[in-house]
Order: structure tokens, then C-alpha cells, then sequence
């Protein structure tokens, strides 16, 4: 019967324990890999290379992307003006099928004078994509000039496909082969996932015009309507010293602003700055989650510590029977909870640890590089630990109420 | 009044109804009860099942609360006290033997004996050598690791009388500390506990139900329906 009994009592407590442990692996899990990729997006948006940014609303909304670069880029100190048109399309290699990927459409010399310091090494010098201004083919907007169909690869896009420089893919903007056009592999470009971010590592990079007509967000002559010239961006970046003023940063910002007054000019300290409260949602959200698992965690620990009182009822009343102070029987209480609840914190952040290296050897490739951002921050987790231990001594307030309310002489019948 | 003075015990009309809050509707296991315990004095109460023996050595020792009437310690009222000023006074001033013994299992007889001094505050170096002390009185030198189950129930009656010793109470309470035991454990247990209120000079009611351990008492009460309807001196 006594063995029955701490065998029961012993699932009691290994049961309060796991309730804690995975209430504390949800944040550690959520603030480690949310965490970490937070910091990464941050961190590739501190690392870019231009200071301003203009956008807008819809799907490639930025029209007249090659004459508006050109009269950002006239305005006084600013270095160059880089229009990015991201698509979406499909690539055919000399075998296989349709591969989707992410083309970015870019003025080769401004878009080398936009990276940032650790895109730079990624890259050729030159991108040698055809003529460095993209004038040429676009033909002050009428496409007219000869196409140049250079393309550069990423390396690990180029080791999926089997091709190397020199070799020719086919681009298409629908998944019919029919569609492509033939693009000369001009470069392999280097490629780190860390710095570029997921999508970015398999983009592919093209002339502007080539891709603008690819994809339709050009018209060649002789269609209808207004010639296009989409992007999604225009990275301006400043001369000099003007890229390190904040003063110069919004009076560029301002004129650009006054050159598309419906378009979204915005400086890259508040692009960190929106990120930065961004990451502070997450974060609040995060937490949120990981409450409602702390709070069922730890009202389970409660459960089983008010429980423990109900089964050592004897003990206790002879305990308070020869005098034990009320002190002492709260102390005793709140020992076991943080016993319990450190038991359960220790397993909970080992737990989250293991969850997380099991995502990296076995998630889908996108979990995998999400969790290569997870960051187990001491300072954090420590926090985490001490909230829930702190919280552990409240979980054992009604154990020690149901303790030192017993009837002594009840107790001991 | 200091931790081993041996008070002068005075029940004035005391009353204890259990149920209904108390009410007059409940069940009355004390009635208006009227005794007084002298220093020093050993007292035994008789009486059949029910007629409030238990009750009134809760009462006394400070574990339960009159539903009506006082109990005095040196004439200062105790009774109504809050729980942790009555704590205090049964750490300090009660003894309690059980029945049942009612160690703590999960200790060994010497941290059983040590628990009331450790929950006074005193030194582990002191409350050891106490313990082990006391524990040797009782005859259980060499036992002090032994857990409860490990004992014999006279063995564990013993570690029970060293540990009501252990902050050397002015008050020993005993409810029917034989009442478990054989013959031969009775004679002893009861020799041991007399030995060390006589040392002590402490007073010391005694519950039970058997004439023969009641007749080792100098005062001799009997007990029915919550009342005292003898109360005699001598053999």
C-alpha cells in the first residue's frame, strides 16, 4: 500500500514536472527561432547598402522605374538610384521540368552601388548583365533595342540545375516551356543564406528591361496602352558622408518624396525603426502564447502540490500539532513548488533545445533555415526561468493555504 | 511566561460542539467543563469512548478552540488565541504523545526528535546532540538513523516521548500512549514517560482508557458525557 502510494505519488510529481517542461519549451522554442529570425531580418536591414527607399502600393506599383532612378539619381547628394523588380518565374534547365524561383530585375551599376557590405563579396564587380545603365535594350522606354539575356546565378540554384557559367536556362514567366526565352549564364554568383535571407539565396538576377518584358510588367512597341516600366523599388543611395548624416538622409528622403508625392518614401533608420516594433510584437506575441502554456503548466503544478497536501494531511497536522510555524509550513510549500518548477524549467529549456535541433536536422528546408537563426539568448531564457520559478512559489500559495487551513484535530483522526 | 516554565492550567467552562458551526445543534464533546492543572502535577483521565477525553487534551494543548469558555495558562486566557500565537505556545510549552505515535515517515528518529527544536530556530550542532541525547534516555541509542517503519511500535513510542521532550515543554500530554502497545512495552513506555516528567518537573495528563496506567497518575479524573464525574487523588 505505502509503495503503491509514493508510486502514485511519484507520477504526481513527474506529471507536474512535464507539465511545467513543456509549458517552458513553447517560449524557448518561440523566443529562440522567432527571436533569432527577428534579429537576422534586422540585422540584413542594418546591412543594407542604400539609405532610401521609395515604394509602392499594388504588385510592382513603382512605374517609370528607369526615368524616375534617373531624376533621383540628378538630385544633389545622391550617389545612385536602383530600381528592383522581384518576380516570381519559372526556370528550365538543359533537363527537367519548371523550377520556380525569384528573378530581380536590376540596373546592373546602380544595383552594385546599392549592396551592402557583406552582399558586395557575393557578387561580380561588374555584374556583367549586358550594358550597366540597362539603356540599351530599354531604349528610352520603347524595348527596342537588342535584348541582352545574361543572366547570374546563385550557386547553389546553379548546383541544383546542373549548369555552370556559360551554360543556357530558359526563363518563363508561366510554367509552359513554351513561354521561356533562352538566358546566357554570364556569372555565378556566391550565395549566403544568412546574409541574403531565404528567398533572396535562390534569386536569380537579370537586366531590368529583360525582365519587365519576361514577365509583362513592360509593353514592347507596337502594343496598346502605356508603357509600363514597373519595379518595386528605387534604392537611392547617398554620396559620401551624406549616407552617415541623418540630416542629409531626410533632406534626400524629403525631395524624392516631393518627385512621387503618392509613392512611400521611407529611410532606412525607419525601416529599423518599424522593424524594431515589429520585432516587439512578435515578441509580445510570443509571450502571450507561451502564457496561456505557463498558466495551464502551472495551475497543473498547483493541482498536484494542493493534492500532496490532501495525501500527507497526517503529517502535516502533526507537524502544525507540535507547534511548527505557519512561516515554516508556507516556506516548505513554496520549496516544493520551486523544486517542482525548476525540475520543470531545467527539462522545459532542454526540451526547447532538442525541439529546435530536431527542426534543424529534420524540418523542411524552409524550418531548417528558419531554426539557423535561433539564437538561445542567456539573458532571455534566464528571464524565462526566473518568471516561472517566481511563478512556482505563487502556484504553491494554494497548497499552502489548504495546509495551514486544516483542522489539526481533523488531521490526526 | 519563559519556554520551561511549568504553568498552572485553569478550563473554565469549557464547552466544545463539533458541527453546524458550533451551534447548538451539533454534537457536544465538552460541557462546561471546569479543571485545573497544577505545576508539576500528573493527572490521568478515564472515561468511555466519546466522553470527551481527546477533546479536552486538544483543548489544553492548544490545538483546538473552545466553542465556549477559557483556557488559562498562569492565568493569562490562551484559548481564543490566534493560531500562531497557540503555535508558539505548543512549541515552546506542549508535549504531545499520541496513540498512534504519529512520527513523520519520511524522517529517521532522530530528525523526528530534532523537528521541534528545529522548527524553534535552534542550532543543528545543539538540536543534534539533543536528539541524540534524549534518544538515548529513551533507551534508542544506536537508533537515531532508523525511519518509523524500521521501529517497533514501542520503539517508535519512545522516539515519540523524546521528541514531546525536545524543547523541554512544561506540559506533557499523553493520549493513550499504551494504547498500541503489549504488556511488557505498556510498563516500560509508561516508566519512561513518568522517569522524564519527574526529572522535568513538568505536568502531564494522561489519557487512557486502562485503570492500571491510570493508577500510576497522582490525580485521577473520570470522564462522561464532556463532564468530570470523579476527580480523586492518590492511589
Amino acid at each position: 500500500m505505502r509503495r503503491l502510494r509514493l508510486i502514485h505519488h511519484g507520477f504526481q510529481m513527474a506529471f507536474a514536472v512535464a507539465a511545467v517542461a513543456a509549458a517552458v519549451a513553447l517560449p524557448v522554442v518561440l523566443l529562440s527561432v522567432g527571436g533569432g529570425v527577428s534579429q537576422h531580418e534586422l540585422s540584413v536591414l542594418q546591412n543594407q547598402g542604400f539609405e532610401v527607399e521609395v515604394t509602392a502600393p499594388g504588385l510592382h506599383g513603382v512605374q517609370g522605374a528607369h526615368g524616375l532612378a534617373g531624376r533621383i539619381a540628378a538630385l544633389p547628394e545622391v550617389g545612385s538610384a536602383s530600381p528592383v523588380l522581384s518576380s516570381a518565374i519559372d526556370v528550365f534547365g538543359p533537363t527537367g521540368g519548371a523550377v520556380p524561383t525569384l528573378a530581380e530585375g536590376v540596373v546592373p551599376e546602380a544595383f552594385s552601388a546599392a549592396l551592402g557590405p557583406s552582399e558586395r563579396p557575393l557578387f561580380p564587380a561588374t555584374l556583367p548583365i549586358g550594358d550597366p545603365s540597362d539603356s540599351g535594350h530599354f531604349d528610352g522606354g520603347t524595348y527596342q533595342g537588342p535584348a541582352v539575356d545574361d543572366v547570374v546565378v546563385p550557386s547553389p540554384f546553379a548546383q541544383d540545375l546542373g549548369v555552370s557559367r556559360g551554360s543556357t536556362i530558359w526563363l518563363s514567366p508561366t510554367a509552359e516551356r513554351s513561354d521561356a526565352v533562352a538566358f546566357q549564364i554570364t556569372a555565378i554568383a556566391g550565395a549566403a543564406a544568412a546574409t541574403l535571407g531565404p528567398s533572396a539565396t535562390n534569386a536569380l538576377v537579370l537586366p531590368l528591361s529583360d525582365l519587365q518584358l519576361l514577365t509583362g510588367f513592360a509593353r514592347s512597341n507596337g502594343t496598346t496602352g502605356a508603357l509600363l516600366d514597373s519595379a518595386d523599388t528605387v534604392e537611392v543611395v547617398l554620396t559620401g558622408a551624406a549616407s552617415t548624416e541623418p540630416g542629409a538622409v531626410a533632406r534626400v528622403a524629403s525631395q524624392v518624396q516631393a518627385l512621387v508625392p503618392f509613392y512611400s518614401v521611407s529611410t532606412l533608420a525607419d525601416q529599423v525603426g518599424q522593424a524594431h516594433q515589429a520585432t516587439a510584437v512578435l515578441s509580445g506575441f510570443y509571450i502571450a502564447l507561451s502564457s496561456v502554456g505557463l498558466a495551464v503548466g502551472l495551475i497543473f503544478l498547483a493541482l498536484v502540490l494542493v493534492r500532496r497536501v490532501e495525501t500527507e494531511r497526517q503529517s502535516i497536522g502533526i507537524e502544525r500539532a507540535l507547534g511548527v510555524p505557519g512561516r515554516q509550513i508556507a516556506a516548505m510549500m513554496a520549496g516544493r513548488g520551486v523544486v517542482l518548477g525548476g525540475a520543470g524549467t531545467a527539462a522545459g529549456l532542454v526540451t526547447g533545445w532538442l525541439v529546435v535541433e530536431l527542426f534543424g536536422r529534420f524540418g523542411s528546408a524552409s524550418v531548417q533555415l528558419a531554426v539557423g537563426y535561433a539564437v538561445f539568448d542567456p539573458v532571455t531564457l534566464g528571464a524565462l526561468a526566473l518568471a516561472v520559478l517566481g511563478l512556482s512559489v505563487l502556484a504553491s500559495l494554494g497548497a499552502t493555504r489548504a495546509a495551514l487551513g486544516l483542522s489539526i484535530p481533523e488531521a490526526l483522526r | 511566561m519563559s519556554e520551561h516554565d511549568v504553568p498552572t492550567i485553569e478550563c473554565d467552562g469549557l464547552s466544545r460542539v463539533y458541527g453546524k458551526d458550533g451551534s447548538e445543534g451539533g454534537v457536544r464533546a465538552l460541557d462546561r467543563l471546569d479543571l485545573t492543572i497544577r505545576p508539576g502535577e500528573s493527572l490521568s483521565v478515564e472515561g468511555p469512548s466519546g466522553c470527551g477525553k481527546t477533546t479536552l487534551l486538544n483543548l489544553v494543548g492548544l490545538i483546538d478552540t473552545p466553542t465556549r469558555g477559557e483556557v488559562r495558562w498562569d492565568g493569562r486566557a490562551v484559548g481564543q488565541r490566534s493560531e500562531r500565537e497557540r503555535a508558539r505556545l505548543r512549541l515552546t510549552g506542549v508535549g504531545f504523545i499520541f496513540q498512534r505515535f504519529y512520527l513523520l515517515p519520511t524522517l529517521t528518529a532522530q530528525e523526528n526528535v530534532e523537528l521541534p527544536m528545529r522548527a524553534l530556530g535552534r542550532p543543528s550542532t545543539d538540536r543534534n546532540a539533543r536528539a541524540r541525547g534524549l534518544l538515548d534516555e529513551v533507551g534508542l541509542a544506536g537508533r537515531y538513523g532508523a525511519f518509523p517503519h524500521e521501529l517497533s511500535g514501542g520503539e517508535e513510542q519512545r522516539v515519540a516521548i523524546a521528541r514531546a521532550l525536545a524543547n523541554e515543554p512544561g506540559l506533557l500530554l499523553a493520549d493513550e500512549p499504551t494504547g498500541e502497545l503489549d504488556s511488557q512495552n505498556t510498563l516500560q513506555v509508561l516508566d519512561l514517560l513518568l522517569a522524564a516528567r519527574a526529572r522535568r518537573g513538568s505536568s502531564l495528563v494522561l489519557v487512557t482508557h486502562n485503570p492500571a496506567v491510570a493508577q500510576r497518575a497522582e490525580r485521577h479524573i473520570v470522564m462522561a458525557d464532556g463532564r468530570i464525574v470523579s476527580d480523586a487523588r492518590g492511589a
